[in-house]
């Protein structure tokens, strides 16, 4: 009864990159904003440990993930306290962020590794096996911020602190307050990325259980070109990628898994060789410096 | 006067902490690459750890936990020898290097490896002697499967690990000549992730009984449980409580006894470096109770197999040939255990390519 190949490796794809997809969402909204936060893998993993311990101790995997979006948020909070209030140097303070992530998830979830919890369910449609709440919002997630981002005013607002605070900031909007609202969406949704892999994908924690997969959704950033629903098509080329390789060595293919794991930055750096000089799909402007207030 | 108090207490202090130390008749410290909770490779350490403590009055027990295979470990072992350490098991194979490098400056204090081959004054190693041992489980999973598919989960394609494959291959085809393994290779020995994407695709392709060697069979295990597929564990045979429904039975290291015997010699004395490498024969593996989906004359054959493999049986006795239909093993040639390390081909059964 082995399943038909392709559908095999798109279910598998969707299944494992939906918390890729997640976490790059919100890493794009704080990109947007201007603030690069390379502290993600530590933010997911607090997600993830926050998530596995909160359904572990509730039994319910809702209130994990809640709780793991919460953790995300407030980490992230953190992060944009020190580099929007305290006008810290933002890749110092991500890094900062991603060895706290390290050891504050390893803290949270030491307790809980080897235990068993009953994952989040899945949400059965007609012909499609095993895909949980969070897999089917992914994609409308990736339209509703698009959405958001590009069609209402307070998106161009954000787009414009990223873009040049102090025009933002002629507009009469508070660019501070602005980054803020990003860096706490973007770590709902990476607290929430983390805890997919945990809480849904495979019900377990262990310490470091991303996996650089953080430093992967920052590589799709950039990939999907700061467009929200590229990011949809960036996550699935990559967990494609893995389950494709995985698929095939359960056919007797042959392939090196280690080369199959170089593929996300191998296609970031196509993508950059690419669209390095193109104005309209470059980084937003003003991305990784600190806006001091104008004069 | 209110210093003399303090004086005091701190005099009194000193009194009771002093003796408490001098009556440890051994302390022992010991190194893990993870949790000791991981129901694997980790837990089986601690366990046998723990069984050594037990059987030793007296004997104090320093453990630390997720300690890498960096220089970090050399920093934990010397804070173990401060502490009073006279011997101290480094349980993960990259620690391999660090510890021996400490052993020589502290000649006074037994280092024990697990799985690796150097050896010194002070420095002995050990380890289980698994592939033979498979071959009892591959009895168990191909009386137990119905597809004639078994998945087999690879960290990373040492030789130890493809010569576990092929005696788990050999040990289905032996009542199952249909039985194939399908092997996938993570790359890993501890990604949960990508340990969950494998089970997934073994199971797509059809494989109804899983397997792993990784340093968790956690994940895998539970991936298995939750797509009604059966289960044999490796590493600790407490993984068997993660599988309530599709248990088949599972390997497990039993380290307690050598770590005991290890422990004495040293308070004695008497310790002698060596390398060994012992398996079901010896008690140095176990194998986990059965499932209840187990039929009774399934493990009766299994308990057979596991006797003849305790009594000295090779599984990789020719005529073996390898998934290319070249021949390995002419008639009456076998690969002894200490060949494993090297082994870079999978028997005809298996899918997958070792190189």
């Amino acid at each position: 009864m082995s399943v038909n190949f392709a559908s095999a490796v798109l279910s598998n794809a969707i299944l494992s990159g939906t918390s890729l997809l997640y976490a790059t969402l919100g890493e794009l909204v704080v990109e947007r904003a201007g603030i690069v936060n390379l502290g993600l893998e530590g933010i997911m993993l607090i997600g993830a440990s926050v998530g596995f311990a909160a359904t572990f101790v509730t039994g319910s995997p809702y209130v994990g993930i809640l709780a793991a979006s919460l953790a995300g948020l407030a980490a992230n909070l953190l992060f944009g306290y020190l580099v929007i209030g305290r006008g810290a140097n933002q890749l110092a303070a991500g890094l900062s962020m991603l060895f706290f992530g390290l050891g504050a998830s390893a803290l949270i979830g030491g307790r809980y590794v080897g235990a068993v919890i009953e994952g989040l369910p899945p949400v059965l449609l007609p012909g499609v096996r095993g895909f949980d709440a969070l897999v089917w919002l992914g994609a409308p997630t990736a339209l509703i911020i698009w959405w958001l981002l590009f069609r209402t005013r307070r998106g161009l607002a954000l787009r414009a602190a990223g873009e040049d605070p102090a025009v933002a900031f002629a507009a009469g909007y508070r660019p501070d307050l602005l980054q803020y609202q990003a860096v706490a969406f973007g770590g709902l949704l990476g607290g929430v990325g983390g805890a997919h892999l945990s809480v849904a994908y495979t019900m377990s924690w262990d310490e470091g259980m991303t996996a650089g997969r953080g430093f992967i959704a920052i590589a799709l950033v950039i990939f999907a070109r700061w467009n929200p629903l590229w990011v949809v098509v960036g996550a699935l080329v990559f967990s494609g990628a893995e389950a494709l390789q995985l698929q095939l060595q359960a056919r007797g293919a042959r392939f090196s898994p280690f080369l199959m794991s170089m593929i996300p930055y191998l296609l970031t750096l196509a993508a950059l060789l690419f669209w390095g000089r193109n104005r309209r799909s470059a980084a937003p402007a003003a991305l990784g410096r600190n806006f001091h207030g104008v004069e | 006067m209110t210093k003399l108090p303090m004086l005091m207490a701190a005099c009194l202090l000193l009194l009771a902490t002093r003796p408490a130390q001098a009556e440890s008749a051994l302390t022992v410290g010991a190194v893990y690459v993870g949790s000791v909770n991981d129901y694997g490779y980790n837990q089986a350490m601690h366990e046998g750890l723990e069984a050594m403590k037990a059987a030793t009055p007296g004997l104090t027990l320093l453990e630390a936990e997720n300690v890498p295979e960096t220089a970090e470990v050399d920093r934990v072992m010397q804070g173990m020898i401060q502490q009073g350490a006279k011997l101290i098991f480094a349980t993960s194979f990259g620690y391999q290097q660090f510890a021996f490098d400490l052993s020589k400056r502290n000649p006074d204090v037994v280092f024990e490896h697990a799985g690796g081959w150097m050896q010194g004054p002070n420095f002995g190693n050990f380890f289980g002697a698994t592939q033979a041992a498979w071959y009892p489980m591959g009895v168990a999973a191909g009386k137990m499967t119905k597809s004639n598919t078994l998945g087999f989960v690879v960290g990373v394609p040492i030789g130890f690990a493809i010569g576990n494959v092929n005696a788990f291959e050999l040990g289905a085809r032996s009542v199952n000549p249909k039985a194939q393994v399908r092997v996938v290779v993570t790359g890993s020995w501890s990604d949960k992730t990508k340990e969950t994407a494998a089970a997934n695709a073994l199971i797509d392709q059809g494989a109804d009984v899983l397997t792993m060697h990784v340093d968790s069979p956690a994940t895998i295990i539970r991936a298995a449980e939750n797509h009604g597929v059966l289960s044999i564990g490796f590493q600790s045979v407490a993984a068997r409580a993660l599988a309530p429904k599709g248990w088949i039975t599972g390997l497990g290291f039993n380290w307690g006894p050598f770590m005991t015997a290890t422990a004495k010699s040293v308070m004695a004395h008497e310790f002698k470096p060596a390398m060994v490498r012992e398996g079901l024969g010896e008690g140095m593996l176990a194998v986990a109770p059965f499932g209840a989906k187990v039929p009774k004359d399934v493990q009766a054959l299994v308990n057979a197999a596991v006797e003849k493999v305790s009594k000295g049986y090779n599984p990789f006795t020719g005529p073996i040939t390898d998934n290319k239909g070249v021949v390995r093993l002419k008639e009456g040639e076998s690969l002894g255990g200490d060949k494993m390390g090297g082994l870079d081909w999978y028997v005809a059964g298996v899918i997958g390519e070792a190189k």
